[in-house]
């Protein structure tokens, strides 16, 4: 696993889509947190930052995971980590890790700005800890169904695609809930909103059950994209 | 070392191999022989562990994949028909990913410099593996699949792409290879296969139809013995005093092929070897022998026979 990781971490540094993924996420940090400071107030962090943040982060992670089990079947790589001594959880958790990284660290420079700023101001650390922890969660979810819709085809554009479909339905999935008259229904898609689960983290709030939430979707995903890597030898 | 035991694959109502058997014996190389699509490469993925087997079952040194497929996948070094290598790495960068992912006990930088220079790449070490000509991309191919050091390895086409002097060094590598390691590797070239390999497998339309010792699988199989026989003596006497001989069973002249020299084929009885008794006889006569060859089948006869659909049908019987 370890092996794979650093294989796949180096390989979104030896072409230009791991810098131009967390550049662009620096850079979008960067500007929102020069708007809050055009305000004069560091309150604005959570609602001015974060808020229109949390869209750029879902079109830049389709970009991220869109290679990292495509490539492999395209140039048969794959037979190499399939004929190797390794697992194909390891295999699979591997590339997740290397695609989270890449995530954590356009994230993390996000972070650089407010500590900047509490050089001469006092933002809300838990407001602001928050909303990090809840991107990273609800990232990271994103990054396992950004990696198994990857293992579903050999093209990246279409595996992109349609880790952004899913992304943008996941947005909008609480409006559905509420336009829904059967309440059991309502309360299943409910339960499924990622959305609703990363709102408490944006509120400063630490939330055991959605951490296990967001953990869970992650293991799941992870799950079935090793499953999936496996019945390729039985097709 | 490796045993295959009736394995078969099917493609949805595709059948690529079927009820295919075969054990290696460790330490000697193994040629798979067959046309385009006959099912060398998925057996090769079979054995090792890239693809599952409908039926059947993979044992090597007494370790089934199903089983336990970390330890044969240990066992076994693989080059694929296409090498699988990562075009953004440096040749030293994608042998290290390697040699982690093979968690290969051996110390790292001597291992990895002797697979180098054994295969010789070490003076594109540094290069990118894309920016390799696809020689050196087989070659650092094959120097992949030494890594660890497994006792068997399995080579799908490992010449592909290779210029006539590579494909002498490579051929000669495998040689050495074969003497401390189990090589099965598949080829449709066939002076290569005969050139490399102790034992030829062949195979077509996925079914197993010839396994034999690379020496003797044209001789077993040639359906008719005959030997020509070319010798300096009346033409009529020599036939009798030959057709007189107890394991011939018929002989035709062929006619006068050097002045005064004339040349027979000589049809024996199955399982009898006449050589000796035409030598005697041509000795007793004073009649020299100037040539006496055996027109048992070449490799290319062999293959082409066995491969063409009525040979197919009929190993079927078998």
């Amino acid at each position: 696993m370890n092996a794979i990781f650093k294989r796949e971490l180096r390989s979104y540094f030896s072409s230009p889509i791991g810098y131009v993924c967390i550049a662009i996420l620096a850079a979008l940090y960067g500007f929102f947190y020069f708007m809050v400071m055009a305000y004069g107030s560091s309150s604005y962090i959570p609602s001015v930052v974060y808020n229109t943040m949390f869209s750029f982060s879902m079109l830049v992670i389709p970009i991220i995971t869109m290679r990292s089990m495509t490539d492999d079947q395209k140039n048969k790589t794959d037979q190499i980590l399939l004929t190797a001594p390794v697992g194909v959880t390891a295999i699979v958790l591997g590339k997740f890790l290397a695609c989270f990284v890449v995530f954590f660290g356009a994230s993390t420079f996000g972070l650089l700005p407010a500590v900047a700023m509490s050089a001469f101001s006092s933002p809300s650390w838990g407001e602001v800890l928050g909303n990090y922890i809840g991107t990273l969660l609800y990232g990271g979810a994103m990054i396992s169904i950004g990696v198994f819709i990857s293992s579903l085809t050999v093209s990246q554009i279409i595996a992109a695609i349609g880790t952004f479909a899913v992304s943008v339905l996941l947005m909008f999935i609480d409006n559905l809930a509420s336009s829904i008259n059967n309440a059991a229904a309502a309360a299943v898609v409910d339960w499924i909103s990622f959305s609703n689960r990363y709102n408490v983290f944006t509120r400063g709030l630490f939330s055991v059950p959605s951490l296990v939430f967001f953990l869970s979707v992650m293991a799941v995903f992870i799950f079935l994209t090793a499953r999936r890597l496996e019945s390729r030898r039985w097709s | 070392m490796v045993e295959v035991r009736n394995l078969t694959k099917r493609y949805g109502a595709n059948l690529a191999v079927d009820q295919v058997s075969f054990t290696i014996e460790e330490g000697s190389i193994v040629g798979f022989l067959g046309p385009n699509g006959a099912g060398k490469s998925t057996t090769m993925n079979i054995i090792t562990g890239y693809l599952s087997a409908s039926e059947g079952s993979v044992t090597v040194s007494g370790k089934n994949t199903l089983d336990e497929p970390n330890e044969v996948k240990k066992l076994i070094g693989y080059l694929p028909e296409q090498p699988p290598l990562y075009l953004d790495m440096t040749v030293k960068e994608y042998l290290d990913f390697v040699y982690d992912l093979k968690k290969a006990g051996q110390p790292k930088k001597q291992h990895i410099e002797e697979i180098c220079q054994l295969v010789k790449i070490d003076n594109v070490y540094g290069r990118l593996i894309g920016n390799l000509s696809k020689g050196y991309k087989q070659r650092v191919g094959i120097a992949q699949a030494l890594i660890g050091n497994p006792p068997v390895l399995i080579l799908d086409e490992p010449t592909v792409g290779l210029d006539p002097k590579q494909i002498i060094e490579i051929r000669t590598l495998i040689k050495n290879l074969g003497r401390n390691h189990t090589v099965i590797l598949s080829s449709h070239i066939l002076p290569e296969v005969q050139a490399v390999c102790e034992r030829i497998i062949v195979i077509n339309n996925g079914r197993l139809v010839a396994d034999g010792a690379t020496d003797t699988l044209a001789h077993d199989l040639s359906q008719d013995h005959r030997l020509i026989l070319r010798a300096e003596g009346p033409e009529r006497e020599m036939l009798h005093a030959m057709e007189a001989l107890e394991k011939v069973k018929e002989v035709h002249s062929l006619g006068e092929k050097e002045p005064g020299a004339y040349e027979f084929s000589v049809e024996t009885q199955p399982d009898q070897d006449v050589r000796r008794d035409l030598f005697a006889l041509m000795v007793r006569n004073g009649w020299p022998m100037l040539a006496l060859k055996n027109t048992d089948l070449t490799l290319e006869d062999l293959f082409l026979q066995l491969t063409s659909s009525d040979a197919a049908a009929a190993g079927k019987g078998e």
